[in-house]
């Protein structure tokens, strides 16, 4: 009985401390709470006439920087093992053992970790194949099947090794010439079995002899991979025509082709605790700010995930703002683009297996640019740049205008367009709120089903779609014709946009504005515009202000709106500080100043 | 989690309360009837009568012949409908339960105002025009002989199926022709509290087609070059019934009188807003013949006025363009030698004209329609002192000196007109040569 | 106290230069004309000259003082008590303000373009927006103003330019309204009409140095009073003196004139974008300065806790009026005509108590 009444007693106990806990969720939600934001990252500026003292400075930030980088993954760290002890992944494994991770000096216990590091012999993909080499001396190489080229494997390890030391039979020569030997083009010699198993795991070869106290990794990458193609979302017409592909190096190379400089730097970094994929920072050193750079790898470093496997995925753990509607980085599927972003002070991150390279820092009109204005003469570039720039607006603002305007002001349509309106709208029962969203619905209905489609159908139906849809929505006296014309310019607007996911949130936008013209017209779509602005203005982009261009108001780079002549475009973009800041020198058309007859 | 759930809670308390304020003010285009035409008329049982026309949303309803069945009050595309309230604006209430849809006021392009009603003054009737937040500032005010009723039960779209378009053009015409004022709401209601002149307003009527004289055949037409008509008196036939013509003069309120087509076309040329017009002559030397010309404002007159012994002295310079567009006697005015001959000709009747309508306006009316006050009020210091001397009480007292200097610049495509050759008539041409 | 940030000139310049200009939406002008009559367009001029002379006074007070903002100033001359009891009469004054320009605001909106709407609903979600832009703070306010800035002066330019048709600036006669003295006397009183180029003071810290707030309140102020003056001729010039003075928005009656051809006529709705913009911009600024005055009397580090209680205090203000009249008449006149005895009378006092004890800021040599 007791018992029963202290467990009572205690149930009661626990509800009230529920109710409490309520209570104060309730009051929580209405009180104020101190959270602690630690500080964003701002772009320092850098001033081309006092260099020096700004390199100081800088270096000075980028120590305290690192400082705090340092304090942050050891308290991750620390907090990971400690929350990762019951389950013991590999990689749990990797961090827990620290001892377990040195390479063993004998063969049999390095070959077990080895299988037991890839779970062996379950596991089918990875291949240890035993030999002897000289004295009986045994070892094996080890090789994920299919990741590896095996030609490489037999001709230029396998073949070499048994040659060479059968010839030569000597056993303390083992060291030294074990990487003469071997012809493939990068060797390394790791002494631990994480970094070993990580460079197997990108289709290395692995190769161990007894005796030795590190494994020897063979380059001998060589799966399959899709070719160069054209780009696939971002066709021009005038301009190269290759666009990235999956594999890492070769995207780089693809830079590399276009941006002939030493000064190109392309750093590794791994990412995705299970998946390990490579991820790039490609950057020209000198030209870019390196603050950027340092938030770049800062950012890169502390993504704590298990999987990666594009780059859509690594812009949405490295990106400032999470709940911005609008993309705050970049990302091109082509190799000139990003080369010309990359002289202009930018840095790229390019992750193994996504044809996708991400540009950051990135303001508003970079984002607004196509790739093809570089190649065009200015004044066909900038008329193309209005029309982009009106068909953001068109397809943000475009269907909540005609709402406003028919419901709520109407005293601005001409009289004459305003009974045509109301003639066509006579036999539809729907109000025009719900005419837009049917009529948007469709119309996004058509544009997913048109991508799903697969092969050449996919074009043709979004096209056949979209007409048969219209002309039969009004013939039913379900939505009115000017709705049409409405919906339709809106929907071109939205793919002139030349950016994927700017188009995106557009898109979104669009119905944020619906809304506010549906229920207050002009003057709610109006308070919307300065809420949407107000969260423009306080984007940033890796440490840059979003819509720098106008606000806040930085030095004129020649190339936002208006793309003046090439031969204008003298200094990088003021708002990414590029400690090198001129592009070019003022005169840049020199042979238009010499006298031709002199030459 | 916990900062996702807030952020999603605040949008969706944000949402609701956006949802409160629920579109009060939305209307959906086809909730309401768009009244194109307002008329006024006294009424018979309460103060006012009042119709409004305003189009309906049949597809080609009507068309061009204008039917529809005189009960339903059907006019091409357009109903027109009388009531009678008390107020303007509660005319619109009591439609609103007959028509069954809202009235409402926003596209209205003309008032029309019955010429007896327009003598008793408008201003009270007006007055909720101005404070009305529908009514559109820019419609065309126009007085009318007889009732505002049949004027706007006339007032059809015959070219085209289109009865706003229609209303819209006809005021156009003032452009074209001179021979009526456009004059929008917005200025007459200015107009009617200013201290620097006085109202006016188009004049306009409705024709019964029975001016058209069949008369005797054997008989010579007499050759009339200025006759003044009034609206509804226009010998034609065809087209719609309605016509504007001339304009109204008031002081204040109240209509005093009217002036005629041509009185009209000077009135505009002495406010600047003459467009281009023709005008037909009779040739003095050869009074059976007549030639046309087409006149245009050189430039914006000019007006000067001081004050002479408490007298205002206002001059008034007017620089007229002229295009010769045809010479019946194909006689060579446009030549160097007549041509000073011809503008000095020209520059004493349009003087003349401009004259006597300013005395018109003086001595019969006393309503400065020219706001020649806007001057005079230069030579006042304050406010005070202007509405003091009251300039549009003493607008009769004012000395007017008009002068005119005409410039015949083109001829047309004809410079030095060959002469028509027959038998009879050659000797007479080359004589004059 | 409170993290401001800093922003550039053209930001400052911006919001000043909306801050002043709003008023000219609302019934600004018609009671200028009102009193005024043909005069009205230079009254203002005489009311910008007044507004010149203070804010010089203003930058000496500055000057005196360069490391800190009028607030800090208020506590350093008058000592902390009394210091705190001005700073909060500042900001009791400014919620004020902000209320009865949201009612203003709210008023002619309802009669021009909402009149089904109920009043609380119109104020709502502005107060929505205000709270949002108060909670992200001055920076973001005067980012946002700058963005509209060439939106609502681009707009302003585009209806004095399309009503070209409808002037005729000989109504401007006669020349001296209603008489000299009364020009002089109403300027001069309405030196409040300018009187909020004090908050510039106030944010003083967060632009960059003394001279760049001189240059902006000079700025701001010719700025805002050719446009007040170019406005009044253009009301006056299309509506004279008689119906200017009875529109309750002449700028927007301005709008409506426009007619240029069949197709482009009552475009007024358009300008419904510029008028709640530069309202919501005003109100957001105003709004932020109150609260920045009641954190600093207080010392309390985050303004974001205060802002719902503020903005509730706002909406409070703005139901004082209950009638139009009572608006235009009792409380539009204390913003207009008597508020330049809190934002003019007191920095002045304070200057001078400034200069009568000797005291003087501290010097620095490294200003940016």
């Amino acid at each position: 009985m007791k018992q029963t009444q202290n467990q009572n007693q205690d149930q009661d106990k626990k509800q009230e401390k529920k109710k409490i806990s309520l209570l104060q969720k309730a009051i929580g939600f209405i009180t104020y709470k101190k959270t602690k934001n630690p500080p964003s990252f701002t772009l320092p500026e850098s001033n081309e006439e006092s260099g020096q003292g700004q390199d100081n400075a800088e270096q000075q930030d980028g120590s305290a920087k690192s400082d705090k980088e340092t304090d942050k993954q050891s308290s991750d760290s620390k907090s990971r093992r400690k929350a990762t002890k019951k389950p013991l992944s590999p990689s749990a494994l990797k961090s827990s053992k620290s001892e377990s991770d040195e390479v063993k000096q004998d063969f049999d216990s390095n070959k077990k970790i080895l299988e037991q590091q890839f779970h062996l012999p379950v596991n089918k993909d990875l291949i240890i194949r035993d030999f002897s080499i000289g004295n009986k001396q045994p070892g094996f190489i080890a090789y994920l099947d299919g990741m590896a080229d095996k030609v490489i494997i037999n001709d230029y390890i396998l073949r070499p090794l048994f040659n060479e030391t059968n010839n030569e039979m000597s056993k303390n020569q083992r060291l030294g010439p074990l990487e003469d030997i071997i012809l493939t083009n990068d060797t390394k010699s790791l002494k631990k079995v994480s970094t070993t198993v990580t460079e197997i795991l990108k289709g290395n070869t692995a190769l161990y002899i007894d005796g030795l106290d590190h494994f020897i990794t063979c380059e001998s990458i060589g799966y399959d991979k899709r070719g160069i193609e054209p780009p696939k979302t971002e066709g021009i017409v005038k301009g190269p025509q290759e666009g990235f592909s999956e594999n890492l190096r070769t995207n780089i190379s693809l830079i590399r082709r276009i941006v002939r400089n030493k000064d190109l730097i392309t750093e590794f970094h791994e990412i995705g605790e299970k998946s390990n994929t490579t991820c790039a920072i490609v950057y020209l050193d000198g030209v870019v700010n390196p603050a950027v750079v340092k938030e770049v790898q800062r950012r890169l470093k502390n993504v704590k995930t298990d999987f990666l496997v594009s780059s859509g995925m690594l812009e949405q753990l490295i990106e400032d703002n999470p709940y911005s509607i609008v993309p705050t980085i970049l990302s091109t599927e082509r190799p000139d683009r990003t080369a010309s972003h990359l002289i202009e002070g930018r840095a790229v991150i390019i992750v193994d297996g996504s044809p996708f390279s991400m540009i950051v820092p990135v303001s508003m009109h970079a984002l607004m640019h196509s790739p093809e204005d570089a190649a065009l003469k200015w004044q066909y570039a900038t008329s193309l740049r209005f029309i982009r720039f009106v068909a953001v607006l068109a397809a943000a603002m475009l269907p909540a205008l005609y709402i406003a305007l028919t419901t709520f002001h109407r005293e601005m349509i001409p009289t004459d367009l305003l009974i045509a309106i109301a003639k066509a709208k006579e036999n539809v029962p729907f109000p025009t709120l719900v005419e837009i969203l049917l009529m948007e619905l469709g119309f996004e209905l058509i544009r997913e089903a048109g991508l799903r489609v697969p092969g050449i159908i996919g074009n043709t139906l979004g096209i056949i779609g979209a007409l048969i849809l219209g002309e039969a929505a009004v013939s039913a006296n379900i939505v009115s014709p000017i709705l049409i014309i409405i919906v339709a310019v809106t929907g071109l607007s939205s793919f002139a946009i030349p950016n994927y996911n700017l188009a995106f949130g557009v898109r979104i936008t669009r119905f944020y504005f619906i809304g506010a013209g549906t229920l207050l017209g002009f003057y709610g779509i109006s308070l919307a515009l300065v809420a949407y602005v107000l969260m423009l203005v306080n984007l940033k982009s890796f440490g840059v202000p979003f819509i720098s261009i106008i606000s806040p108001r930085t030095k004129g780079s020649k190339d936002i709106i208006i793309k003046w002549p090439i031969w204008m475009q003298e200094s990088r973009p003021d708002y990414l500080n590029s400690p090198d800041r001129r592009r070019q020198p003022k005169i840049t058309r020199q042979w238009a100043e010499q006298d031709p007859n002199d030459a | 989690m916990g900062k996702l759930k807030k952020i999603t809670t605040l949008m969706a308390i944000c949402l609701i309360c956006l949802g409160l304020t629920g579109c009060y003010d939305a209307i959906e285009i086809d909730e309401e009837v768009y009244t194109l035409a307002i008329g006024v008329d006294k009424g018979v049982n309460n103060v006012i009568r009042v119709t409004f026309q305003y189009a309906t949303y049949k597809e080609d309803s009507g068309g061009g012949m204008g039917g529809g069945d005189e009960e339903s009050g059907e006019v091409s595309g357009t109903i027109v409908s009388t009531v009678e309230a008390a107020s303007l604006l509660e005319a619109i209430n009591i439609m609103n339960s007959a028509v069954n849809r809202q009235v409402s006021l926003m596209h209205a392009k003309m008032l029309v105002l019955s010429e007896d009603f327009a003598r008793e003054g408008v201003g009270k009737y007006i007055e909720p025009l101005t404070r009305f937040r529908e009514v559109r500032e820019l419609m065309r005010i126009v007085v009318c002989k007889g009732k505002a009723q049949d004027f706007i039960k006339e007032n059809k779209a015959l070219i085209g199926s289109n009865p706003s378009k229609a209303l819209e053009l006809m005021f156009e015409q003032s452009k074209n022709s001179g021979y009526f004022p456009d004059v929008i709401f917005a200025d007459f209601y200015v107009d009617l509290l200013t201290p620097y002149g006085q109202p006016v307003a188009a004049y306009a009527g409705v024709n019964d087609f029975k001016q058209l004289d069949e008369g005797s055949e054997n008989e010579e037409p007499p050759l009339k070059t200025e006759a003044d008509i009034e609206p509804g008196d226009i010998p034609r036939t065809g087209g719609a019934k309605r016509e504007i013509f001339g304009l109204v003069v008031f002081d204040g309120d109240r209509m005093v009188g009217t002036l005629s087509q041509y009185e009209t076309r000077f009135f505009l040329m002495g406010i600047g807003e003459f467009q281009r017009g023709f005008f037909t002559f009779i040739d003095e030397n050869e009074p059976e013949l007549i030639y046309v010309i087409e006149v245009q404002l050189g430039r914006k007159p000019s007006i000067s006025a001081r004050m002479e012994n408490e007298v205002p002295v206002i001059g008034l310079k007017l620089k007229l363009d002229i295009d010769i567009i045809s010479i019946q006697s194909r006689r060579h005015y446009e030549n160097l030698d007549n041509i000073d001959e011809f503008e000095s000709k020209l520059q004493a009747y349009f003087e003349q004209g401009i004259k006597d309508t300013i005395k018109k306006t003086q001595e019969e009316y006393n309503a400065d329609i020219f706001h020649f006050g806007k001057k005079v009020a230069g030579n006042f210091k304050t406010i005070q002192e202007l509405e003091d001397y009251n300039w549009i009480g003493h607008y009769q007292e004012a000395e007017i000196n008009v002068s005119v200097s005409v410039d015949a610049r083109r001829s047309g495509f004809i410079y030095g007109a060959t002469p028509i050759r027959s038998t009879e008539s050659k000797k007479g041409v080359e004589a004059d040569q | 106290m409170i993290k401001e940030g800093h922003f550039g000139f053209m930001e400052a310049f911006s919001v000043m230069a909306i801050v002043l200009v709003t008023k000219i939406f609302y019934g600004s002008p018609m009671a200028l004309i009102k009193y005024l009559g043909t005069a009205a367009w230079y009254g203002t001029l005489i009311s910008l000259v007044g507004a010149l002379v203070f804010f010089t006074l203003l930058y000496l007070l500055m000057k005196r003082f360069p490391q800190e903002d009028l607030f800090q100033i208020f506590e350093t001359v008058t000592g902390k008590i009394i210091g705190k009891a001005l700073i909060l009469t500042f900001g009791v004054f400014l919620i004020y303000k902000a209320g009865i320009n949201l009612r203003e605001f709210t008023a002619v909106l309802k009669v021009y373009s909402m009149p089904f709407t109920p009043p609380s609903m119109i104020m709502l979600p502005f107060l929505i927006v205000v709270a949002v832009m108060a909670y992200v703070g001055l920076e973001g306010i005067v980012r946002v103003a700058h963005i509209f800035f060439y939106l609502v002066f681009g707009a302003l330019v585009l209806i004095i330019l399309l009503a070209i048709p409808s002037y005729d600036f000989n109504y401007l006669q006669p020349i001296l309204g209603y008489g000299l003295g009364k020009t002089v006397q109403t300027g001069l009183i309405r030196v409040a009409a300018y009187d909020e180029i004090v908050l510039l003071a106030i944010i003083i810290r967060s632009l960059q140095g003394l001279q760049v707030f001189k240059k902006i309140g000079y700025l701001t102020l010719i700025l805002g009073g050719l446009t007040f003056s170019v406005c009044l001729i253009c009301i006056l010039a299309a509506f004279q003196y008689t119906v200017g003075g009875e529109h309750l928005s002449g700028m927007y009656q301005l709008s409506r004139a426009i007619y240029f051809t069949r197709f482009f006529q009552r475009i007024e709705s358009i300008f419904l974008f510029v008028w709640v913009i530069s309202s919501v911009i005003t109100v957001s600024f105003i709004f932020y300065i109150s609260l920045n005055a009641y954190s600093r009397v207080f010392n309390i580090s985050n303004h974001r806790p205060l802002i719902l209680p503020f903005i509730f205090l706002t909406f409070m203000a703005a139901f004082i009026p209950n009638n139009f009249a009572e608006i235009m008449e009792i409380h539009l006149r204390v913003l207009r005509e008597f508020s330049s005895v809190i934002f003019i009378f007191i920095p002045v006092m304070v200057l001078g108590l400034a200069l009568l004890r000797g005291k003087k800021g501290v010097e620095t040599s490294g200003k940016a």
